[in-house]
């Protein structure tokens, strides 16, 4: 037995011995860091041992070669299966060859005591020179530490090639570094927040840690032309909990490597729950649940995260081209309030955010430009953080300046920030709950408050998507009257799963009143966002069912009730499924869930005249009857023979003013509602049903300028009518010259009555208005169907939107001896789609004059 | 050993996998499909656009079980899956060499 086998068995037994040690050690302590150190210590030994024996008995020897440790191991950061970095370092070519068989014979007997080794061998000239294909070589030398051999060649490496290098390539190495740094975070999908996290390689985790120093590192011996003192590298402000961090996931992979035995660093469930009660790395915390624990791990995870993600924004050479292009066009946004810096956000004036207005707008902003906040800004506002909550925002300004923030299209980076500085809780704290929270099953990927901002990112890049599935989602979007609110319930959906008990849509449902109580939204706001919140699984339930079967159809669209609420389901379910993983909306699933929206959509037009019997139960009838008991009879009356869907459209106290208003009608035979809402404005009108009242209407609106952007028009049993038209100002006339709605209302109601000629009035607007341009062109396509509907025939116009249209139409309609029960009227950009409920004489069309109707009516939309 | 391929409606999943746990079977392997036999086509008209859908989504489901259990297997399937309708699905089964456990090497009915 030669000297080396000896040896070889000696260090097996030592190695053997010292690694059960350090293990035993680490089960008590759960220190990862004093592992570490003894780890690394022990392989250093064993390699010194194998030096004196196969290289050279003296340590500092031979002249011209020099074992180096590099990456991980030259951090000192030896993990129970990490491998083992190191550099065979040579002045010269002929001193590797003759090197050549003694570092074989190291590098077998290191592989025969099974640690993994990756040995590199170069000269000092070598090392110099950059690879673009090996950019981790260089970025390992950065971390590179003595072990044996020539030390002044190791001197050489340390303090002139590797400066030189750096110097030198500095931009490649920073920019390729943010390259890769930016393909790794996009594989965990850009978030810190998984259910099961990578502890190295996933965002904020070791391997960031790594980043940031490096690229601090290189910035550095970039300025300086030598090292750094490594104290400095970071601002004090991150430090802290950067090294808090450190220490914290350190213990934790060398728990993973302990516990699994292998280099596998998955946080798994199962080691999240046997990290949670040996309190690894928080010997100091309250730790009762694993979800506890992964809340510690979180807060770590997300400090390391933040400080690399900052630092790739500040350190110019970071940006690809492309991207120093984009960052730029962002340095342009800068406003009097907020100025841009290589993307990040400083305030003008430091004292700003004591206003909490200037806090709200500050994301606002941030929303708005997808910017960053820069670290001095986000001090600010941890300072200022105490007193606002204290007295936090609330009620109408608060759910003014979140509703802005919400629809901007970076509105999650926005809410992630928010989330992160705690102030997200502290303006809503019915989401406390579900910060960092990790709730287990097979599907979801993300943290609970994750998947919640994921989702509203889903739906804002519907935007930009080119997938054609996409793009049908696209245009529900852009349709959607209110996108606030599906935003904001998107953000509450799953706010009850932080609250035990078997439904978290019961416990989200309270959570959400409680915020809506806070914003102080309007009645129905309220309802609608609650209405979100209470059926955000209802669609996928009914996607589980025959989607093509009529029966399901109708249940669910019955369910649902109108379009708007239905496309804002759709859209809902639609994010909430992307954001589960990212592979959860299959292009399957995503086929269904179209096909049922469009079979419920069309299902709602088509069955538009189920009328109203007051006779029969009825959950929405009753309801109103207990809110106004007096008025029973009053809204009997009123209600009697209206289509269903006037009560899904209305809410209770438009129903009850529209009660009121056929009442005055004794008096005064036209009752019109003027009023501004939102980003329209409306008017309602109950008057005796009559030839032509639909376009007669349609057309005085149309002569003051005004466009008719969706309309209702509907009757009941005795004859009158309650239409509602929703339209924008485009002269602003009823905006600039508050005394010209009295004139407007007395226009309108002059028409109606004869005493006006609409013609000659809509005349006057159209010839001022010829040669107007159309940006897409629409081809007029008129069908219809007598199937849908027991006493109408449902006619559905899609045509090419224009002034003047809606009142061309039915004067069409009209002049055929047609009567408009019901009128659903909407536009969707420069596309009107229109759908009637005709009748000529108390009966559905005859198929001449559908045929007479359909040519007059080809005819006049073609002339326009 | 026998493979079991079937072919149901989306609807009836939930059902179909509750009969097979309830007769002892455990394992299935459920892929997303779109197919369609003697049932048609579906055409649905919205915003003046035709959406046809020629292929009816439906889910697959693929087991393989011991031989004396396949009857029973499909008798479960055939009631849980069963509308009476076209589109109801079909079941198809072959015959299966060999399973291998990869966990730890264990062959045939033991593997399953």
């Amino acid at each position: 037995m030669n000297t080396v086998a000896i040896a070889s068995s000696d260090l097996r037994e030592l190695y053997a011995r010292e690694s059960a040690a350090i293990q035993e050690e680490f089960a008590l302590s759960g220190d990862g860091r004093s592992a570490l150190d003894r780890r690394t210590a022990l392989v250093e030994s064993i390699l010194l041992r194998l030096w004196n024996d196969i290289i050279s008995a003296d340590a500092a020897a031979p002249k011209d070669f020099a074992l180096v440790a590099t990456g991980g191991f030259g951090r000192r950061w030896l993990f129970p299966h990490s491998d083992i970095d190191l550099l065979f370092l040579h002045t010269n070519s002929g001193g590797e060859t003759a090197f050549k068989d003694a570092v074989r014979r190291f590098s077998r007997e290191l592989w025969d005591l099974r640690l993994k080794l990756s040995p590199m061998t170069r000269t000092l000239a070598e090392c110099e020179k950059f690879d673009p294909n090996n950019v981790e070589f260089a970025i390992s030398l950065l971390d590179c530490r003595y072990l044996a051999g020539d030390r002044e060649l190791f001197s050489k490496l340390r303090e002139k090639t590797i400066p030189r290098l750096v110097s030198r390539e500095c931009q490649k190495l920073v920019q390729n570094l943010g390259d890769i740094t930016r393909a790794r975070h996009a594989k965990f999908g850009n978030t810190v927040f998984h259910l099961e996290p990578n502890v190295k390689d996933g965002p904020g985790g070791l391997r960031d840690h790594n980043v940031s120093t490096w690229l601090a590192l290189i910035s550095a011996i970039e300025k300086l032309k030598m090292w750094p003192d490594p104290t400095t590298l970071l601002p004090a402000s991150s430090r802290r909990a950067f090294d808090d961090a450190l220490q914290f996931q350190m213990s934790v992979r060398c728990f993973l490597h302990f516990r699994h035995g292998r280099h596998d660093n998955t946080l798994t469930w199962e080691a999240q729950d046997e990290a949670a009660t040996r309190k690894i790395g928080a010997a100091d915390f309250e730790v009762a649940t694993a979800a506890d624990w992964m809340r510690i791990y979180f807060g770590h995870a997300r400090a390391v995260h933040r400080v690399g993600v900052q630092l790739l924004e500040e350190i110019p050479a970071a940006w690809s081209s492309l991207s120093r292009q984009f960052q730029s066009w962002r340095s342009r946004v800068s406003s009097p309030d907020f100025s841009v810096v290589d993307g990040l956000v400083f305030l003008q004036q430091p004292n700003s955010l004591q206003d909490p207005e200037m806090l709200l707008r500050l994301f606002h902003f941030v929303a708005e430009h997808g910017v960053k906040l820069s670290t001095t800004t986000e001090y600010k506002i941890e300072q200022v953080l105490p007193s606002l909550a204290a007295t936090p925002p609330r009620g109408a300004e608060l759910w003014l300046y979140l509703q802005e923030t919400l629809v901007q299209p970076h509105a999650a980076d926005a809410l992630r920030a928010m989330n992160a500085l705690r102030l997200l809780p502290v303006l809503l704290p019915e989401l406390r709950g579900i910060e960092a929270l990790v709730v287990r099953d097979f599907y979801h990927r993300y943290t609970v408050d994750e998947h919640s901002f994921l989702a509203i990112e889903h739906l804002h890049k519907l935007k930009e998507s080119k997938s054609e599935v996409d793009r049908r989602f696209a245009g529900l979007l852009k349709e959607l009257e209110q996108p606030e609110l599906l935003y904001l319930s998107l953000l509450l959906h799953d706010s009850g799963k932080a609250v035990p008990g078997d439904s978290h849509v019961e416990a989200g449902l309270q959570l959400t009143g409680s915020s809506a109580e806070r914003l102080d939204l309007d009645p129905a706001d309220r309802e609608t966002l609650l209405y979100l919140v209470a059926s955000h699984l209802e669609m996928s339930a009914a996607m589980r069912r025959d989607i093509f079967d009529p029966v399901n159809v109708k249940a669910f669209a019955d369910k649902v009730g109108v379009p708007e609420r239905l496309k804002m389901l759709c859209l809902m379910t639609y994010a909430d499924i992307k954001a589960v993983n990212p592979e959860a909306l299959t292009p399957w699933k995503a086929e269904n869930l179209w096909q049922l929206y469009i079979s419920a959509a069309n299902y709602l037009n088509r069955s538009a005249d189920q009328r109203v019997h007051t006779d029969d139960s009825n959950a929405a009838l009753s309801h109103l009857h207990s809110l106004a008991p007096v008025a029973g009879k009053k809204i009997n009356s009123f209600l009697e023979g209206l289509p269903q869907r006037y009560l899904h459209t209305h809410t209770v106290s438009e129903v009850l003013a529209h009660a009121e208003m056929a009442v005055q009608l004794g008096k005064e035979p036209v009752q019109l509602s003027l009023k501004q809402v939102r980003h329209w404005y409306e008017l309602t009108l109950l008057t005796a049903d009559r030839p032509f009242l639909f376009a007669t209407v349609s057309g005085a609106l149309a002569a003051w300028g005004m466009n008719i952007v969706k309309s209702n028009a509907f009757s009941n049993a005795s004859g009158t009518v309650v239409d509602t038209f929703y339209f924008t100002d485009r002269f602003r006339t009823l905006e600039l010259n508050i005394p010209e709605w009295e004139r407007f209302k007395q226009s309108i109601a002059a028409v109606i009555t004869g005493k006006a000629d609409v013609a000659r009035m809509l005349q006057d607007r159209l010839r001022s208005e010829k040669g107007h341009s159309t940006k897409v062109k629409i081809t007029t396509q008129i069908d219809f169907d007598d199937t849908c509907s027991a006493h109408s025939t449902l006619m559905q116009v899609i045509t090419q939107d224009r002034p003047g249209l809606l009142y061309k139409m039915c004067s069409q309609i009209s002049k055929h001896g047609c009567n408009i029960e019901i009128a659903l009227i909407e536009t969707e950009g420069q596309m009107a789609i229109d759908v009637l409920y005709l009748t000529a004489h108390g009966a559905k069309l005859d198929p001449v004059r559908q045929a007479s109707l359909s040519k007059a009516l080809y005819s006049e939309l073609n002339a326009m | 050993m026998t493979k079991i391929e079937a072919i149901i409606q989306v609807s009836k999943l939930d059902a179909v996998k509750d009969a097979l746990h309830g007769i002892g079977v455990e394992g299935m392997t459920v892929f997303e499909a779109r197919g369609h036999g003697r049932q048609k086509g579906h055409t649905e008209f919205y915003r003046g656009r035709e959406y046809t859908v020629d292929l009816i989504p439906k889910v697959k489901l693929e087991m393989v079980l011991a031989d004396d259990m396949v009857e029973k297997a499909v008798d479960a399937i055939t009631n849980a899956a069963r509308t009476g309708k076209i589109g109801d699905g079909k079941i198809f089964y072959s015959r299966i060499d060999e399973a291998v456990r990869i966990r730890n090497g264990e062959r045939g009915d033991a593997a399953l």
